[in-house]
């Protein structure tokens, strides 16, 4: 990323943390909506778009940041409640990441979203043998602070991501997308770096299902664990592109738009044109929307 | 979900167990996803996609059967082969609009599992939407052969007896085809070698293209007898391609007999497990199932991996 990136980020960044000032609750919904993709997607990015591993079970983290939150709001302050999220998200990562990047290719994808679904079946059964349809959120803070938390979460997302991408692990991981054998024969730490990725990418999605709890009020499983949710970041990782930090950025602003022209009034359309601009990216502009601005670029040139 | 038998609460014994009511019921559910996985198996094992709407066509063969029972009085039975032609169309589509330019482009194929698979999830989306914004979401339903069959001790409605039967049939009549038929033995070829399949002069493309076609069918077929039980809607068919999914993995992802094998399995493990725990179960059975066998086997339970 240059300089002048690096400063537009920063200015948008910026410009976000003052829309509380407007005093719109619409604007703030929509800006959060926008942190919280980017923080999804660039969490995501972690792993998937650097080895190859795509997971598709995303939604567990999210879920189970979650619900530890909503646990522990009886007996926790909520900064606490939120680190307490992110910390059970990764360790959740870390403790089934060993068995679970042992599986490669296809057989990972439909493994991570088999995953998200079996823990969100547990959590269903935990909670109605518990007695308990929901639960409610009282005295969440205002809007306008979770929005400065949720940007907080995307700048630190696209930060660690960008150097991930940098540094000698993302190096390591580019290594293992071309040939995990070969690079693990020259010495790369491959099961080390796949699950220091892992669990990164899983941190920031806890703390995000976290604060998606104080802004909606309401907890209930089906919908902290909703899989369309791990199938959104994968559909905009791919929109915008992960060769770097941008493509996320652009691939949630894309669709964040797209969902507000069309979600409230015609929800199925917005469906269908989510799903036609699938194809139309996988088949014809497979390196997302920075790919396109990229040759954009050079063809001006 | 489809077949699975309901059953009074309460202390478990031996006699409901081991009674043919259990039996028959865990032989109706298995035959359908046997059929349902048979599908997405010749599909993943000659293409290598992934096919996650398998399950909308499904959707798509119950649409089909409701409304040509609703709207002309023709019978489910009729409407199989109509629903199988619809969704080999659709499958004729789709390969040359989508899937020949995947598999032609090597940087794509050289990922064609994952690409392949958020494909159909963009093709599952737009036939849902496509299917909600025609028909309404609203579930709908029509009687066929409801009528209850005694034999012995077991009873049984007349559409689940003819759901098995043209399950059954067809499972196990494709086998047979695959067995003895040269162009199943084309098929078996590419599914275990394509390369080495073209170079001793199997027409692949053709193979794929049918394939596909087939594949597709035998769902809408599967998506007739469903609709025959049990309400549609256009979001029915997610739990039908996770299961099928389920089958698939256990038995191996391409094994075609393993999958039919599988299909019944895990009717019997569904059937039986409900019975023994409680329908709540079910869900976290079969995830557990799936990731378990994942985890340990990636390759099948019941086979050796097919060589991709």
């Amino acid at each position: 990323m240059n300089l002048r990136t690096a400063a537009l980020l920063g200015l948008l960044a910026l410009g976000t943390a003052l829309l509380p000032l407007l005093g719109s609750p619409y604007v703030i919904g929509v800006a959060f909506n926008l942190m919280m993709w980017i923080a999804l997607v660039q969490s995501w990015s972690m792993l998937s778009a650097t080895t190859g591993y795509v997971s598709l079970g995303h939604v567990a983290f999210v879920g189970i940041g979650a619900y530890v939150f909503v646990l522990s709001m009886d007996f926790l302050p909520l900064p606490l409640g939120l680190g307490l999220a992110a910390l059970s998200a990764g360790f959740f990562a870390l403790v089934i990441g060993l068995p679970v990047l042992r599986v490669r290719g296809p057989y990972f994808v439909i493994l991570t979203f088999g995953l998200s679904e079996l823990v969100r079946n547990i959590v269903l059964r935990i909670e109605s043998a518990l007695g308990s349809f929901g639960r409610m959120i009282f005295d969440a803070p205002d809007p306008g602070v979770l929005l400065w938390w949720m940007l907080a979460l995307a700048i630190a997302a696209t930060v660690v991501a960008h150097k991930i991408r940098d540094a000698r692990l993302g190096r390591g991981l580019a290594a293992l997308r071309e040939d995990e054998v070969a690079a693990e024969t020259v010495g790369v730490a491959v099961a080390r770096l796949k699950l220091i990725a892992w669990v990164a990418s899983a941190v920031i999605p806890g703390a995000v299902g976290a604060l998606l709890l104080l802004r909606t009020g309401y907890f209930e499983p089906g919908q902290a664990f909703d899989p369309i949710i791990s199938f959104s970041i994968v559909t905009m990782a791919l929109v915008g592109g992960t060769e770097d930090a941008r493509g996320p950025i652009l691939g949630a602003a894309a669709f964040v738009l797209l969902s507000e022209l069309l979600w409230s009034n015609l929800p199925q359309l917005y469906m269908i044109v989510l799903g036609v601009s699938l194809i139309v990216f996988i088949l014809f502009l497979p390196r997302g929307l920075i790919g396109l601005f990229g040759r954009a670029r050079r063809a001006a040139r | 979900m489809p077949g699975a038998a309901t059953f009074p609460k309460g202390p478990l014994q031996m006699d409901i167990i081991l009674s043919g009511q259990l039996l028959f019921s865990a032989l109706v559910s298995g035959a359908l996803y046997a059929l349902v996985a048979l599908g997405l198996n010749l599909v993943y094992g000659t293409l290598r996609l992934l096919n996650i709407a398998h399950g909308e066509l499904v959707m798509i063969g119950a649409y089909t059967a409701f409304w040509m029972m609703t709207l002309f009085a023709v019978p489910p039975l009729i409407s199989l082969p109509l629903a199988a032609l619809l969704c080999a169309g659709l499958g004729w589509l789709l390969y040359f609009g989508i899937f020949r330019r995947l598999l032609r482009n090597p940087d794509l194929a050289a990922r064609v599992e994952a690409n392949s698979l958020i494909l159909f999830y963009g093709i599952s989306v737009i036939l849902q939407n496509t299917t909600a914004l025609m028909f309404t979401s609203s579930a709908r339903g029509y009687a066929y052969l409801g009528n209850v069959i005694t034999v012995g001790e077991v009873s049984m409605t007349g559409n689940r007896l003819l759901s098995l039967g043209v399950a059954g049939t067809l499972t196990i009549g494709m086998l047979l085809f695959l067995r003895f038929h040269i162009f199943g033995w084309s098929l078996r070829a590419v599914i275990e070698r394509k390369e080495a399949a073209r170079v001793v002069g199997v027409n692949v493309d053709q193979v794929q293209v049918i394939t596909i076609c087939a594949g597709f069918a035998v769902a809408g077929v599967a998506g007739v007898l469903v609709s025959m039980t049990e309400q549609i809607t256009p979001f029915m068919g997610f739990p039908f391609t996770i299961t099928a999914f389920v089958v698939i993995i256990v038995g191996g992802l391409g094994n075609i007999p393993s999958g039919i094998l599988a299909g019944f399995a895990l009717g019997f493990v569904e059937t039986y497990g409900i019975a023994l725990t409680s329908a709540s179960y079910r869900s976290i059975l079969i995830y557990g199932l799936f990731v378990t066998v994942l985890l340990i086997r990636p390759e099948g339970l019941f086979s050796r991996a097919v060589k991709s």
